[in-house]
């Protein structure tokens, strides 16, 4: 199968002034860029003669919309939401899984199957992680614990955004991961969740980029801070930051790779997928950073950190000691809420200013 | 008599054998049954806009949800009433009550035509967002495959009440996740015994039904809660004032429910619009208050929240719930009254919280233990089935402390709903078809048999105008010592002995008034207490309006079917095997 795929790369990359072509590959930076660069957009470029260029995005499917077009963008790393949002927009290139990956690798997949404009490429958490420094004594273990500022004083870096954090509200009030969505498409939900930041309001610190949470922890400008298991992991493991997760109400989600409509190499951007898509690339990126694969038969190719050599599996968000309590982000409801979910937001941050 | 023939053919081993392997297929199907159920309810609250998941997922698009706010309930009990109407011969949605009775009675459920109807429209109704609840539909689903064993005739004494209970223990077991719940829930309520013939099958069911909901399907606890314990003593006397003011909530939403029936069909002369109007009531208030549609398993969770409901928010709702809900099932959706029991019982536990901890100012171990145990309470008084409800507690929320909070709600609450309304809106359902449970299921069975099905053809009649010489020759005959007279147009005029006739011109002047005189609907239990006094061979039976004489029923046939019928029940309940 993959000697086979090989092989039609090489064909290609022989036949065709597609290959010879640059790619632009979009993903969000810092660590988790690096681990990508290092796990698949090397081994590709390098397999393929292809040039690729890795171009820096805040990961929404507006972002797209704007410079997608004008910069050449050919294939995109984003959220399942956000590739559903502009796979419904007409901003992504339809991918035909099922001749791009073949039906056996299609099976392979999981938690979520590649549809109709995206292939998942990984399984990442939105966790809570604090300064160790600022709590000698107890430690924060409980998303509640975010929203107590007594117990837990210091600044909240939260992501300027409802996303995430509107969970964790009502997860902080006691309702069950099963029941959040549902919840939270009442008025009286958000109204519940809202109330809730209220009381960290004050100590809100924004934060809009993925590697800001785990500066602000280390620069003592938050001491609880929302954000990506794999940037707190290379912030403390890789980076010696004095940081620990809670994974108690982790946030599951699955990233995934689309081509944009819009692009000049859509053969060349179809076959950085697939390889990118393999169980191998996957594992390396594991190996790199936590962020769990998105195809089963990949786990059991995950070995050491190449710098530190920690074993990687544990630092998973599925590894099993990392509790219960889990939320797997409702990719459908997050893309038709968009809207109105950034209308309360906004409306919540308006309150304050009054 | 013919059962107890079979029986002693039977091997106890095969007996069992054929019970375990029954409660087993019926377990398995009823719980398949009960998934299926819940999952299409589900898929249509999706499909028609009533979950608000699915609903905020369409908020953009405003007048999509408000015509299907409007449309789908008033749409979806048309459908509800037109199927009742053509489709059904029973005409009407069945439910627990018609379970009940098929079980204490011996009796075959109505028609499999019905009940299938009825469990369509029940998912209809459920699916289009009435307010009613899934619960009493997935029992009768369960008695329905359960009670397609009533057709073998494989010697098993009693097979066909315990396969209906093995049905409903299993549909229970299933739909709440909650085997032992469903196992009590069926000898509660259905079968009202604890007989080990019955209790082992009825258990195998229900642990079927919880292997294939929990090992097959791995479904989660339905109510999860956090709760660390009760933090104060005192507040069990607070349990015990709350399961007090719930009795009389329960009470006022079963009072009005069996109004609410009869008052729609004075309203609305045919039948199958009123569940539509109904829908449209329903369709307009949801657009103010959008609790209101459908199951209301968000509403259930916000109750055990602080804060999530304003105290006039909590009496408003309350309110409309109840009014809702008594206003569909009187218009006739199909549906149970047990999950808008739950909603409205834990509303009712979150305001009498907040009355206590707010305005009251006691300190309290937070609002969840107490919606919850209004929410038990509230059911239990409605379905008048305690111990399934402290059950079910148990195996809803997982958690030892709320269970025993909410064990003294429960109790108190069915004391109080028990002494002002009856055991159970069921048994008062069926108390009003005239099968009264009320002073336990043997009185029930002897009122439900009447004497005149037991009237001997023996019995000696004369005319009125006849000598008694000839009438006093017949009874010799047939070894009588009483005739009954009767008028040229039927009617009875009185007794003739022949030793009181003697010298008279005709029976008639001779005949002395009947001591005692059984009507038409005179049953067994009432006949038995009248015949206490009684002297002589028979009674005359005759009907109440006219005075025609029926038939005459002798002394020993009452007190034979008396026998008869004890002697049943305490095989029933006392049967090992």
């Amino acid at each position: 199968m993959h000697r086979f795929r090989s092989l039609a790369l090489c064909c290609a990359a022989l036949a065709g002034p597609a290959a010879a072509q640059d790619l632009t590959v979009v993903s969000w930076g810092g660590a988790y860029e690096a681990a990508q660069h290092a796990a698949m957009v090397a081994p590709f470029a390098q397999e393929t003669g292809t040039q690729v260029e890795m171009v820096r995005y805040d990961g929404t499917a507006g972002a797209l919309a704007r410079r997608g077009a004008s910069e050449g963008w050919d294939v995109i790393d984003m959220l399942t939401d956000q590739a559903r949002v502009a796979c419904a927009k007409g901003l992504l290139l339809e991918l035909d899984p099922q001749a791009l990956l073949g039906a056996e690798a299609l099976a392979d997949f999981a938690p979520a199957a590649p549809s109709r404009c995206a292939v998942p490429q990984n399984v990442y958490a939105r966790v809570m992680a604090y300064d160790e420094r600022a709590f000698l004594g107890v430690k924060p273990t409980r998303i509640e614990d975010f929203f107590d500022v007594e117990r837990f004083p210091g600044g909240r870096a939260v992501q300027k955004s409802p996303d995430g954090i509107l969970e964790w509200a009502l997860m902080a009030e006691g309702v069950p991961p099963a029941q959040i969505y549902g919840l939270l498409s009442t008025d009286r939900g958000l109204r519940l969740a809202f109330r809730k930041l209220d009381t960290i309001r004050d100590h809100i610190v924004w934060w809009r980029t993925t590697d800001e949470p785990a500066q602000m922890l280390e620069d003592g400008r938050a001491t609880m801070a929302v954000g990506y298991n794999g940037r707190f992991f290379d912030a403390a493991e890789l980076g010696g930051a004095p940081i620990d997760v809670v994974w108690d109400g982790q946030i599951v989600g699955v990233e995934v790779w689309a081509i944009a409509a819009t692009t000049d190499a859509p053969d060349a951007a179809r076959a950085f997928v697939a390889q990118a898509s393999s169980p191998e690339a996957m594992a390396r990126l594991a190996e790199r950073i936590p962020y769990g694969p998105a195809r089963v038969s990949a786990y059991a190719r995950i070995g050491s950190n190449p710098k530190t050599g920690t074993p990687m599996r544990a630092y998973l968000p599925n590894a099993p000691q990392h509790g219960a309590r889990a939320l797997v982000r409702d990719a459908a409801w997050y893309a038709n809420t968009e809207e109105l979910r950034a209308r309360r937001f906004q409306a919540w941050l308006n309150e304050a200013e009054e | 008599m013919s059962k107890a023939a079979h029986s002693a053919a039977r091997h106890p081993a095969s007996r069992m054998l054929i019970l375990t392997g029954t409660a087993l297929v019926i377990g398995a199907a009823a719980s398949l049954a009960a998934i299926a159920l819940v999952e299409l309810v589900s898929a249509l609250n999706t499909w028609l806009l009533v979950a608000p998941k699915a609903r905020v997922q369409w908020e953009q698009i405003h007048w999509l949800v408000v015509t299907a706010t409007l449309l789908v309930p008033t749409v979806g009990g048309l459908l509800v009433g037109l199927a009742h109407r053509y489709l059904s011969p029973a005409g009407r949605p069945l439910g627990p009550p018609d379970v009940i009775r098929a079980v204490q009675f011996h009796t075959a459920l109505p028609d499999g035509r019905s009940g299938l109807i009825s469990t369509a429209t029940a998912a209809l109704s459920l699916g289009a967002g009435a307010s009613v609840g899934q619960y009493g539909p997935m029992v009768y689903l369960g008695a329905l495959i359960g009670g397609a064993a009533r057709r073998l005739k494989w010697g098993v004494p009693n097979l066909a009440e315990i396969a209906i209970s093995c049905g409903v223990a299993a549909a229970i077991s299933t739909a709440f996740n909650a085997p032992i719940a469903g196992l009590v829930f069926a000898h509660e309520v259905v079968l009202r015994h604890y007989a080990t013939q019955a209790f082992a099958p009825v258990t195998v069911a229900s642990a079927t039904g919880y292997v294939i909901a929990n090992v097959v399907f791995d479904r989660p606890a339905l109510f999860l809660v956090d709760f660390a314990g009760v933090a104060h003593g005192y507040e069990f006397a607070l349990f015990a004032v709350l399961g007090l003011v719930v009795a009389l909530a329960a009470v006022g939403f079963m009072r009005l429910l069996l109004w609410a029936g009869p008052a729609c069909a004075q309203v609305i002369r045919r039948a199958e619009l009123r569940p539509a109007a109904a829908g449209l009531v329903l369709g307009v208030t949801a657009l103010a208050l959008p609790d209101v549609l459908g199951i209301g398993t968000e509403v259930l969770r916000f109750a055990t929240i602080e804060g999530a409901f304003g105290q006039g928010e909590l009496v408003i709702l309350i309110a409309a719930k109840i009014a809702l809900t008594a206003l569909c099932i009187g218009a006739g959706f199909s549906g149970g009254v047990f999950s808008p029991a739950l909603l409205i019982g834990s509303l009712t536990g979150a305001l009498f919280w907040m009355l206590v901890s707010g305005t009251g100012g006691v300190a309290t171990s937070g609002v969840a233990v107490y919606a919850i145990g209004g929410m038990m309470a509230f059911a239990s008084a409605v379905i008048g089935a305690p111990l399934t409800c402290i059950l079910i507690v148990f195996e809803l929320t997982r958690n030892y402390d709320v269970t025993i909070a909410a064990m003294v709600t429960v109790v108190f609450s069915n004391l109080v709903s028990h002494r002002l309304f009856g055991r159970s809106l069921f048994d008062v359902q069926l108390a009003g078809r005239g099968f009264d449970f009320s002073l336990g299921r043997d009185r029930a069975r002897l009122a439900a048999l009447r004497v005149l099905d037991l009237a001997s053809e023996e019995a000696v009649t004369a005319q009125a105008d006849e000598a008694p010489g000839a009438v006093a020759a017949r009874l010799e005959r047939r070894d009588w010592r009483q005739a009954f007279v009767t008028d040229g147009a039927g009617r009875l005029v009185g007794v003739f002995t022949p030793a009181a006739g003697e010298g008279a011109a005709t029976v008639g002047v001779a005949a002395r008034p009947a001591s005692l005189v059984f009507h038409e609907d005179t049953d067994v239990a009432s006949a038995m207490a009248q015949l206490r006094d009684f002297v002589g061979d028979a009674v005359p039976v005759t009907e109440r309006s006219s005075g025609r004489y029926l038939g005459a029923v002798a002394e020993a046939a009452v007190v034979s079917a008396w026998v008869d019928q004890s002697e049943r029940l305490r095989e029933e309940e006392n049967a090992s095997l």
